[in-house]
């Protein structure tokens, strides 16, 4: 039994967000019909259209469903009254961000065009307060060398631990919202805790077997996949470049098979990227587009690029390589810092949210 | 009386190519000594039509003949003086179309077709029609809300004289006490002011209709063309028209019996109606912050109206409308079974979705508790996954409709002082093929009282049974019948000597024609008669007939066949087929080439009801050896132009069936189907099947006695 009492307000920032008259939809179940990732049992979107227009906060925040979609725009396409399930989808998700994000003031800061530039001085000031704390704020001179402008100590120490802190954030959040999901389904029990549920379900979130459901759009299933897979090799390189500065001889050579798998990476996110970038500009009628996405998509993009053009510059030994070298620092921070607030944290919240649905038996 | 006759056999259309027509001529000329007997390679051209023409001028005969294509089709094309009995034979839809070209039974099925076009054209006299010495012009309106209002102001327009009566004190009905009306066309996201006032304004400025208000009706009798009315106000007024216009409105569903929904326990628990009146005497009232709507409350309900009343749901969106209107603080929850919203008012339903605070879903109200001076509403079955509760501060039935009592009518006629009804008590008029049309001829109904419907509705329905019964004026005042059989000039006509005054036809005859005396001899009225010759078939003692069509006509045509004998194995089997659905579909059948069986003869019938029992035992009594009856669907949701002729035909049949028993006859021997014009498929298997049927019984044993 569920007690109404509707969220105005909620109900108004949803359709802001969408820009969707959500409240005209009526209920055909056309959406639920062709989508091809909706399960049998309670199929989304359609419920979830009525929950939107009934302002029904609780139930959209605390739900698998919204997370299950991946956003292929088969239902907007198909709906007879224009509501956009796929917009408020990604909407609703949005809200989503913000409601477990911690601190909220990232979020915002991240999610609001106006306050871009104190996004972008964010990760600016860190990585000059660091330099200055490290005292190498200066060009060195000599061949290009990035450890001498920024020492490998504090280069590791310092990204390890904003890395530790976003990601921590991110889990608190995480937790939230799987408690959150026990508490909306208390007759579905999970047979696992999440961390078990997350290592039962690797094989499908490594496959991107949903995706290949997906109707519409074959081509966002290869470009998920490279931007997906090139980013967890640049972490695995990044990773083992943390020790090997500690252990070995640092730069790696360029036939040291980690320095290929990291370019084989970079290469994969700029194609990857480029055509997400492509679709979204082509498609324009099926998805709304919104910062959000364009931000997260944007920003990555500029980091692998400017990673590429970084390593050139190493080599080639160009004059402006330490420039160069403290915007893609910029990026990475950018990245790694708002993580969990950006469009990036739907790696996370997804991953959950169907590590939950799998957990409860929700196929 | 040897008649002069003349037939015409055209060779067109594969008759030629199928038929000896050299032998049909030599069988019209030698066997039914016929005057003129010629062939044409195309009838229906110009030279064909002038040589019919020049012969009646020059041959000075009776009737004639025309053995070609189907009576149903180029009847623009033969048409003749109205003096002469033109008589179609169907050659081309029901014999060669539907045969074995060149064969023998082929040829037999032809020549018994001459035989039975001969036989009637004998038997039959030229029209004259009946036309009452005064015809009123005149059209009388029952009801004065806004489709009596519109019809008036439309028969006016037309140049007709209208008399317009309301029992009320004033024009308006219904509409009076709303607040709004919904939008039937752009703009869909403004709600209109009543357009009553309006129109009750418009109806002073003609001078021909004259408005009756505190008014009822004492009594109505006559027919079309001379109703006479009584109408009282205090004193009696006496007015004669030609044709009526009923449009008597309806009553909200009574909420007294929706206890379950709130209504009567608690106070603020009101119906749809109520909450307008009491908006439209205070507008400006202080409505409270959450009200729930319950849609179909007593609708779409087999314990209460077991029908959608169609303006519930948008009378519901008006309401949410206003209420926003009035009150941007409230919210409105509007529980539903559908939202029926048809044609463009989906338009209006979209505009007041794009509220905020108006929530719509499907769902069944299941309890209401008061709690805190709120009524708390349970609903289940709803599209939110579960169930819900919502505390509400007012609660609004959208109830339906129910139809006026038409008794006040106060008509004379012996079957009633209402109109007939349909299953849900509105008056019956069978929308889809005559639509306004009434079981009494000359009497429309128009509005709530025909079928649940909204204004937009109401307008069009005014309009169109205005036309209708204008249409019924110049009709009878050609002497016509107006519907179904429109421009049928024939009546019928009794031969009183020979009555018994059994009262059958005055029973049996859907549409009241009959009057009767005190000692129940039937009295017709011609004018309200619809033709179907259903009195032919009920009378006994044989004395009702048209000019084209009667006892007798019907059996020369039974004993013109030609019977073979037994030993030939070729059976005859008698079809009578009604003229509305059942002969074009046989039509139909043919001209796709469908194949049936040549041993049947098929004489078209007015309505199965009009089938008189003596052509069932002359048939019988003939040789025939089986009879089919094919007509239109009876029941609840019949198809018979006549209302009840095929269910007369049933309940005539279980009669016959006993003389079948007295006769020694097997009861196979009769039978009947129904079909839809559109079941022409359905043919050659009820032809086929029944004729083998026919085939295992076995002969006729009175073929040869």
């Amino acid at each position: 039994m569920i007690d109404i009492s509707p969220d105005i307000e909620f109900k108004k920032e949803l359709k802001r967000l969408s820009k969707s008259s959500l409240n005209e939809c009526m209920q055909c179940g056309t959406c639920s019909v062709v989508c091809t990732l909706a399960p049998e049992e309670r199929p989304f979107p359609r419920k979830e259209m009525i929950w939107a227009g009934w302002g029904m906060k609780d139930n959209l925040i605390a739900n698998t469903d919204i997370w299950l979609c991946h956003q292929c725009g088969d239902c907007s396409t198909h709906c007879p009254r224009n509501v956009k399930p796929a917009d408020v989808f990604s909407a609703i998700r949005q809200i989503s961000y913000q409601h477990y994000a911690c601190p909220k003031i990232l979020r915002k800061i991240v999610n609001r065009p106006a306050l871009l530039p104190v996004a972008i001085l964010i990760p600016v000031i860190i990585i000059a307060g660091i330099l200055l704390l490290a005292g190498t704020f200066r060009i060195p001179d000599g061949p290009v060398n990035y450890s001498k402008f920024f020492p490998h100590a504090w280069l590791n120490s310092s990204f390890s631990l904003i890395t530790f802190l976003s990601y921590s954030f991110a889990i608190s959040g995480l937790v939230k919202f799987w408690n959150d999901l026990k508490r909306s389904r208390p007759e579905a029990k999970p047979k696992n805790g999440l961390l078990i549920s997350l290592f039962k379900n690797r094989s499908g979130i490594l496959s991107h077997s949903k995706f290949g459901k997906c109707n519409t759009q074959k081509s966002r299933k290869i470009s998920h996949f490279l931007v997906f897979y090139g980013f967890i090799m640049l972490l695995v390189v990044t990773a083992f470049a943390i020790i090997a500065a500690i252990t070995h001889n640092y730069p790696l050579a360029f036939t040291n098979p980690f320095k290929i798998l990291g370019n084989v990476a970079a290469v994969m996110l700029v194609i990857g990227l480029s055509i997400m970038i492509l679709n979204r500009l082509i498609n324009k009628n099926s998805i709304n587009s919104t910062y959000t996405d364009w931000s997260f998509l944007i920003s990555l993009f500029i980091l692998s690029v400017s990673g590429v053009v970084v390593e050139a510059a190493r080599f080639l030994n160009w004059q402006s390589a330490y420039h160069l070298y403290f915007f893609h620092l910029v990026c990475v921070w950018y990245v790694i810092i708002y993580l969990p607030y950006s469009k990036f944290g739907h790696l996370v919240y997804r991953t959950v949210a169907i590590a939950f649905a799998n957990s409860i038996g929700r196929k | 009386m040897d008649k002069k006759l003349a037939v015409y056999i055209c060779s067109g259309c594969g008759i030629g190519d199928s038929l000896n027509v050299d032998k049909l001529l030599q069988l019209s000329s030698d066997e039914q000594k016929v005057t003129v007997c010629r062939k044409h390679k195309a009838l229906c051209s110009v030279d064909g039509y002038n040589t019919i023409l020049k012969d009646i001028e020059t041959e000075k005969f009776h009737g004639l003949a025309i053995a070609a294509c189907s009576p149903r089709v180029k009847t623009e094309v033969f048409d003749f003086p109205k003096n002469i009995i033109a008589e179609r034979i169907n050659l081309r839809e029901q014999v060669v179309w539907c045969s074995e070209p060149g064969d023998e039974d082929t040829q037999m099925l032809a020549e018994d077709y001459l035989r039975m076009g001969i036989a009637k054209i004998k038997n039959i006299s030229a029209i004259k029609p009946y036309i009452a010495d005064s015809i009123s012009s005149d059209i009388l309106v029952i009801g004065g809300g806004i489709t009596g209002i519109t019809a008036a102001i439309e028969g006016a327009k037309a140049g007709y004289n209208i008399y317009l009566v309301e029992k009320e004190k004033e024009l308006g009905g219904k509409l009076n006490s709303f607040y709004k009306q919904y939008p039937a066309n752009e703009p869909f996201n403004i709600l209109i002011d009543p357009i009553i006032s309006d129109r009750i304004k418009e109806i002073n400025s003609y001078k021909n209709i004259k408005v009756y208000t505190s008014t009822t009706i004492k009594e109505i009798s006559g027919q079309p063309g001379n109703f006479d009315v009584i109408l009282l106000n205090g004193k009696e007024v006496k007015i004669q028209v030609g044709s009526i216009v009923t449009s008597m409105g309806w009553e909200p569903y009574d909420a007294n019996k929706l206890s379950h929904l709130g209504y009567g326990k608690y106070e603020n628990v009101v119906t749809n109606i109520e909450f307008e009146t009491l908006i439209k005497s205070n507008p400006d009232i202080q409505l409270p912050k959450n009200i729930l709507f319950i849609q179909c409350a007593g609708s779409r309900d087999k314990d209460h109206l077991p029908y959608c009343s169609d303006y519930c749901c948008s009378t519901t969106l008006k309401h949410a409308k206003y209420i926003r209107e009035l009150n941007p603080e409230s919210s409105v929850f509007v529980i539903y079974k559908d939202i029926r919203t048809p044609g463009l008012s989906e338009e209006f339903y979209k505009e007041v979705q794009k509220d905020n605070q108006v929530f719509f879903t499907k769902g069944t109200v299941s309890d209401i508790t008061p709690e805190n001076n709120q009524l708390k509403v349970t609903v289940k079955e709803t599209l939110l996954g579960d169930d819900i509760s919502v505390k509400v501060d007012m609660i609004v039935l959208a109830t339906g409709m129910t139809p006026a009592g038409t008794e006040d009518m106060n008509l004379t006629y012996r079957l009633g002082k209402g109109l007939p009804k349909l299953k849900y008590n509105f008056s019956d008029s069978h929308f889809i093929c005559f639509p306004y049309e009434t079981r009494r001829t000359g009497i429309y109904a128009a509005g709530a009282v025909r079928a649940p419907m909204d204004v937009a509705s109401c307008l069009e329905d005014a309009s169109g049974a205005m036309l209708k019964a204008i249409q019924c004026i110049e009709a009878t005042k050609r002497g016509e019948s107006v519907h179904p059989r429109a421009g049928d000039k024939t009546y019928p006509e009794l031969y009183m000597d020979r009555c018994t005054d059994c009262k059958r036809c005055t029973e049996e005859c859907p549409f009241g024609t009959y009057d009767e005396t005190e000692k129940g001899t039937p009295l017709v009225n011609p004018s309200r008669c619809r033709r179907c010759g259903i009195c032919l078939g009920s009378c006994p003692e044989r004395v009702i007939s048209f000019s084209d069509y009667s006892i007798n006509s019907v059996s020369a045509m039974i004993k013109a066949v030609e019977i073979p004998d037994e030993f030939e194995e070729k059976p005859r089997i008698l079809v009578f087929v009604c003229e509305n659905d059942a002969y074009p579909a046989l039509d139909m059948a043919g001209s796709k080439g469908l194949k049936y069986s040549p041993y049947v003869r098929i004489i078209p019938v007015r309505c199965l009801g009009s089938v008189n029992k003596v052509w069932i035992s002359d048939a019988l009594s003939c040789g025939y050896d089986g009879i089919l009856q094919i007509g239109c669907k009876p029941g609840d949701d019949y198809q018979c132009h006549f209302i009840h002729g095929s269910e007369l035909t049933q309940t005539r049949g279980e009669n016959i069936q006993e003389t079948l028993t007295t006769m020694m006859l097997e009861p196979e021997r009769i039978k009947t189907e129904f079909i839809e014009i559109t079941d022409y498929y359905r043919i050659p298997d009820i032809i086929n099947s029944y004729v083998e049927t026919i085939e295992d019984i076995g002969p006729n044993p009175f073929k040869d006695m």
